[in-house]
């Protein structure tokens, strides 16, 4: 873990800690991963101090897409449609998955 | 006169104060120059146009709006009279609202921008499937079916705090929290806003039963139609609406839009396609 300046930011860094507004509200919370329009933000209100834990790569794996999703869908999964619903979203991260694969893939052939 | 309670969390106070609208001192700046147009359920075509058209900025902002995934006219419309010959003056009064809000969103919470956007994608690609005529209706309702949620973190920024750490706690979703904390939810604090600035009853409908949509009395297919775009939305982790977990679909509401897989495989798509481009989230 580092502690960096706002002007050292950098897209796919992930937050240590939560980055706070004055009222207390969470602007940023811990372990988001910094985008360029996120570090825009930031430096428009030039915080500094903020604790990076390391990059991201740049697409989560497929195994943290799918922890991700059944989280989300754990407390309701046994709702009615809930699970087919849940079927179809685990299909399209799939499909969205191999897309990129294929596209990375072919951008490093070339 | 009522007499208004002193406790500045009491629901009644925030009501009062959304009825009053001028005394919510962050939305009033923002609302106070909009109410004059948008409040006015008589403001003619050629105000509205004129009224928007003084203002490069929101110009700007509205034409980025229509030409977006969001309204489908991509790269069609090119000024705010052609905008409103298209939209209509119903959904231009919403959309001015719409763009506004979704500007002090990301000041709130960060991801609940990107959740409305999606939520209106979606929400437009299934009336389309279900064969609706007026497409924009139901875009500006998943614009703005969590403007209560704005209100409440402007208005109470740290019991709303509370709220959402009370909801991570004990595993249930915001609006659970909400009501437990404020007695009325976010939806409801939607629905007095919609109200005050004479929205359609239908738009209004859709705002305030986004969560329960069999109450819905002028709109239910169209509220069915935005409280399934919302859980979709969640479903596929774009956004951020406050909560760790998805809520459940209402069997009911999803019983009468009676959708085949292939239709909900194609509404996710445009979710999707909407994250890829990445476009109409950052203007």
């Amino acid at each position: 873990m580092c502690v960096l300046n706002s002007d050292q930011l950098e897209p796919g860094m992930i937050l240590a800690g939560p980055i706070l507004m004055k009222n207390g509200m969470v602007l940023f919370g811990k372990g988001t991963e910094l985008t360029e329009a996120y570090i825009e933000r930031i430096r428009s209100m030039t915080l500094n101090g903020i604790s990076i834990v390391e990059r991201a790569p740049l697409y989560e794996s497929r195994e943290q897409l799918l922890e991700k999703l059944e989280a989300r869908f754990r407390p309701v999964g046994q709702q009615p449609y809930m699970k087919m619903l849940k079927r179809l979203v685990e299909e399209r991260i799939l499909e969205c998955d191999e897309q990129e694969k294929k596209e990375d893939s072919r951008g490093k052939s070339e | 006169m009522v007499p208004v309670p002193d406790n500045p969390t009491d629901i009644r106070i925030l009501r009062h104060r959304i009825e009053k609208i001028d005394m919510l001192p962050t939305i009033s700046g923002v609302v106070r120059r909009l109410t004059k147009v948008i409040g006015n359920p008589k403001t003619s075509l050629h105000e509205i146009s004129s009224f928007i058209s003084s203002d490069p900025a929101l110009t700007s902002r509205i034409l980025k709006m229509v030409n977006s995934a969001v309204f489908g006219f991509p790269g069609r419309i090119s000024s705010v009279t052609h905008a409103l010959t298209l939209l209509g003056l119903d959904a231009v009064r919403s959309l001015l609202m719409g763009v506004t809000v979704l500007e002090l969103m990301q000041t709130v919470m960060v991801g609940l921008r990107e959740h409305s956007v999606g939520c209106a994608v979606a929400a437009r690609s299934i009336a389309e499937i279900k064969g609706l005529k007026n497409l924009e209706e139901v875009s500006v309702a998943g614009l703005l079916h969590d403007i209560g949620k704005v209100i409440f973190l402007l208005e109470f920024p740290k019991d709303y705090r509370t709220v959402m750490e009370e909801a991570e706690q004990k595993e249930i979703l915001v609006m659970e929290a909400e009501k437990a904390r404020f007695s009325e939810t976010h939806a409801a604090a939607g629905q007095w806003l919609a109200e005050k600035l004479f929205f359609p009853g239908k738009l209004t409908d859709m705002i305030a039963f986004h969560h329960k949509p069999g109450l819905a009395r002028s709109a239910p297919l169209e509220t069915a139609i935005v409280h399934l775009a919302d859980i979709l939305v969640r479903a596929l982790g774009f956004g951020y609406a406050g909560d760790a977990f998805v809520p459940a679909v209402s069997p009911v509401a999803f019983e009468l839009l009676d959708l085949k897989e292939r239709d909900i495989r194609e509404v996710l798509k445009s979710i999707e396609n909407v994250r890829a481009s990445g476009e109409d989230l950052f203007w």
